[in-house]
């Protein structure tokens, strides 16, 4: 499924977070999403998801302009996202958690004529957990876990929807060095397998140079440049936007 | 419903006078009440659902003092002042506790209370209705305005509300501790951050709203008797006004009192029985269309 | 063979029944079956409400509204209709329903601390209606005139024992609906939206339609809890519906343990006991009672089937 932006804004109370933004995203490709602290990229993300209603543009999933869908229909239509503080169900445990994303997306969520969970739901949300590796802190609660494990159900539940575009929210975050090479790892592993559209944004540059295959800037709500990592990374503009965030970026 | 009898009171001044005369009583003290209520709500995020009992035991500590001191200034004096320092050492000893639970427990801690005082009160001064009576210093002739009959002292309460409220707005916006718990309401982690010490602040934002019930109770001994359980319905009202004027503004609270007071001062005739539920409705409709209240910050 | 919960659980509820029937078989003690009465009325209320505040995380200050409004529906279709027992008791319930889908529908858009705000306005509402509509409802003296045909399949439901009889089995059988209720996927969905009701929105669920569906089904039972009441009082009275008894619900919720389905229902009978026991010896309950609360309020700080659950879990480990 690809997805296509054209000349998105949206603003705040008088400041543009995102400004005139047109960016496109080929089915299965692998792409970074880049730029300084407060360049719009979470908003970027939120307005994909319907989290936010653009003021004005378009966005097309293949070539369909979902703008006036609600959340629930952008996901239905294949959207998936995971989030930068990871989103879980913290009093259900790790298997729970997936049942129940499961059983929303077979549309059995108001089910009231059997016992939870619904057949064939368990089996489903084990194979998600062994996709992603989790199977075992099946058992754990959610708000026990170690950080990195909870971003990896936080991604899990995401994948539980089976969307066909996948906006990781920086996926590597508050991790150490060792652990976020793992989780981009992993990351990697689920684009090629379930041949999704995945959209990444990251702040580490190594990371993002090795993985992604193509890589969009955005700075104060604008497209700075978009290319392949030897583009990005010698192009001027780029370098000196991140000269003073560079020290930020974790 | 009789919209005729309402008709003819509108129609005649005399009419006019005196039911906007009570219902100016009854919006005043609500207003005391309900100033304390959203000014706890603003700073500290909590609804005191012991509201209720620093207004009756404002009351009855004012009905004593004036039996001991025969002297109405004195009374409403250790109404308020005995409320302040109660609401300290409610705030201190029992809400501090829950300050960050879920806000049934927070309720069930105030309701406690609540049982708790209405028992202590039967016990001290007896489960019959008490009343203060009128002081001698206000037992002359009414005044007469437009055909309409006005206790004096009724336009000596809504004159002491009224200083009152002046009082507390200048307060809060003039005097450093005003602006700080007015800075509170929007963002308790910075003012905390500055270095003011919130207990204290928080304290002091209890003794405020607790003071403030306090003397509405001593200020009503003239006109209303106390009785054990008069809390509550005070309390409910209280918290429609604070409500419909939104939760952490002053000036909000003045005006849904106001409104409120004049309904029920009017609404005796039209609506007699039913004033309440009319009451009850303006509510609903208020949080229907526009939750925040007339004056409270849009969400 | 994989444990069955649902059958764990209706086999549970069959041992309890059996038990509450067959005592006063063995032994009558009018003081226990009156006690057992007023609690089955009580349980299904303050566990409907449950399913608001502990499953949904919901707080609802007007749940009484329905309890009354159940016992008012029951009491006057018994009076001005010829229904019989078991009919109108359906029908009251089912009147209630849609009168919490209606309420519900006003009410469960807003946020938290306002939807709390609201169903207390609307609880106020109905009750002042219910005390001024005296032609109807008898005003705050209550519902006049009793419920004839007080009969079911030939049990006279006047006699005390009856009573009990059908009390006992009406909560059981509505307790164990509740359960399956809060053990359905749609249970599930209702703890989910509890826990992070944005992440839930962002897996599918449709928040107000979940909420609303929650809303009304609480009322429903709440109501059923009311048909009980009504037929304990031989009647109905505002004070079914005023907020103090929306409160009762909510402290016995709180006292039992907002995260164990039967919290509410130990919660209800620690309340009404402690009642009975202190009336007896003084007249000051409400002290006691508020010492009660402010003890487990700021001791236990949660419900007592919490607290076990709690302590239970912490030597497992």
């Amino acid at each position: 499924m690809n997805v296509e932006i054209n000349h998105l804004t949206k603003s705040f109370g008088g400041v543009r977070a995102i400004d005139d933004v047109s960016l496109a995203f080929p089915s299965g490709s692998l792409s970074a999403i880049i730029g300084p602290n407060g360049a719009g990229k979470t908003t970027f993300f939120n307005l994909i998801s319907g989290a936010f209603i653009a003021d004005s543009g378009e966005v097309l999933l293949d070539r369909e302009d979902i703008l006036q869908l609600s959340k629930t229909e952008r996901m239905r239509r294949g959207i998936g996202r995971a989030f930068q503080v990871a989103s879980c169900f913290p009093t259900m445990t790790v298997r729970a958690n997936l049942m129940a994303a499961v059983t929303a997306h077979a549309g059995r969520w108001a089910s009231l004529s059997h016992r939870f969970p619904s057949p064939g739901m368990r089996e489903r949300a084990d194979d998600v957990m062994e996709f992603v590796g989790l199977t075992d802190v099946a058992d754990v609660e959610a708000n026990i876990l170690s950080h990195g494990d909870q971003k990896l159900l936080d991604i899990a539940i995401a994948l539980a929807l089976e969307p066909k575009v996948l906006l990781l929210d920086e996926p590597t975050a508050g991790m150490g060095p060792d652990e976020r090479w793992r989780m981009i790892e992993r990351v990697r592993a689920l684009w090629e397998r379930r041949k999704l559209t995945l959209i990444f944004i990251e702040h580490d540059m190594d990371i993002v140079f090795k993985v992604a295959s193509s890589i969009r800037v955005l700075c104060y709500g604008k497209v700075l440049a978009e290319g392949t990592p030897d583009q990005i990374r010698n192009n001027q503009a780029v370098i000196d936007a991140y000269l003073g965030a560079e020290e930020n970026a974790t | 419903m009789d919209f005729n009898a309402l008709g003819a009171c509108f129609t005649t001044p005399a009419c006019v006078v005196t039911q906007a005369t009570s219902g100016l009583i009854v919006g005043m003290l609500l207003f005391l009440v309900a100033a304390g209520l959203t000014l706890i709500f603003g700073v500290l995020k909590i609804v005191n659902f012991a509201h209720g009992t620093f207004y009756m035991l404002g009351g009855y500590v004012a009905y004593s003092a004036y039996a001991a001191t025969d002297s109405y200034a004195l009374a409403v004096l250790a109404g308020a002042v005995a409320m302040a320092l109660f609401g300290v050492l409610f705030e201190r000893v029992l809400m501090s506790r829950v300050y960050g639970s879920n806000v049934l427990m927070q309720l069930l801690v105030c309701y406690a209370v609540v049982l708790i005082f209405d028992d202590i009160v039967k016990i001290v001064w007896g489960p019959e209705f008490r009343a203060m009576g009128m002081p001698a210093a206000f037992q002359v002739p009414p005044l007469f305005i437009a055909g309409g009959v006005v206790p004096p002292f009724y336009a000596v309460l809504i004159g002491i509300a009224a200083l009152i409220a002046i009082v507390l707005s200048l307060g809060l916006s003039r005097t450093r501790l005003g602006k700080t718990v007015r800075a509170a309401a929007v963002n308790p982690q910075m003012v905390s951050a500055l270095g003011v010490n919130t207990t204290v602040l928080f304290a002091i934002v209890f003794a405020i709203g607790g003071g403030l019930a306090g003397l509405a109770g001593a200020l009503a001994g003239p006109v209303r008797s106390l009785s054990p359980g008069m809390g509550f319905s005070i309390l409910i009202e209280g918290f429609i006004v604070t409500v419909i004027g939104g939760m952490g503004s002053i000036a909000g609270a003045m005006v849904a009192a106001l409104v409120i007071g004049l309904v029920r001062g009017f609404g005796t005739i039209g609506f007699p029985g039913f004033t309440d539920g009319l009451i009850y409705i303006v509510m609903i409709g208020i949080l229907v269309l526009r939750p925040q209240g007339l004056f409270g910050r849009p969400l | 063979m994989k444990r069955n919960p649902a059958s764990r659980d209706a086999l549970f509820a069959a041992i309890v029944l059996i038990l509450l029937l067959a005592i006063p078989i063995l032994h009558r003690s009018p003081a226990f079956e009156d006690f057992i009465i007023r609690l089955s009325a009580m349980a299904l209320f303050a566990t409907s409400l449950n399913l608001l505040v502990g499953t949904t995380g919901m707080v609802s200050f007007g749940h009484g509204m329905f309890y009354g409004f159940g016992a008012y529906a029951f009491g006057l279709t018994m009076q001005l209709t010829e229904l019989s027992l078991p009919v109108a008791a359906l029908f009251a319930v089912a009147l209630t329903t849609i009168a919490a889908l209606v309420v519900g529908a006003i009410c469960v858009r807003l946020s938290t601390d306002y939807f709390a705000f609201i169903t207390l306005a609307v609880q106020m509402l109905f009750f002042s209606v219910i005390v001024s509509w005296q032609s109807l409802t008898g005003g705050d003296q209550g519902l006049r005139g009793g419920i004839p045909r007080r009969h079911i399949f030939g049990f006279d439901l006047g006699s005390q024992l009856h009573l009990y009889q059908f009390c006992a089995i009406v909560a059981v059988l509505g307790l164990l609906a509740l359960r399956h209720v809060s053990m359905s996927p749609f249970g599930n969905t209702l703890r989910m939206i509890r826990d992070n009701a944005e992440r839930a929105s962002f897996v599918g669920i449709v928040l107000w339609r979940a909420r609303l569906l929650a809303f009304t089904i609480a009322g429903g039972f709440a109501g059923m809890g009311g048909v009980l009441a009504a037929l304990f009082v031989s009647g109905a009275y505002p004070e079914l519906a005023d907020w103090p008894n929306s409160g009762q619900a909510i402290f016995a919720v709180m006292l039992g343990g907002i995260n164990s389905f039967l919290g509410p229902v130990l919660g209800a009978m620690i309340l009404l006991a402690l009642n009975d026991l202190v009336q007896r010896f003084t007249e000051y309950h409400g002290l006691v009672l508020g010492v009660v609360i402010l003890a487990f309020a700021l001791g236990l700080r949660r419900g007592v089937l919490d607290f076990i659950h709690l302590v239970w879990s912490k030597r497992a480990r």
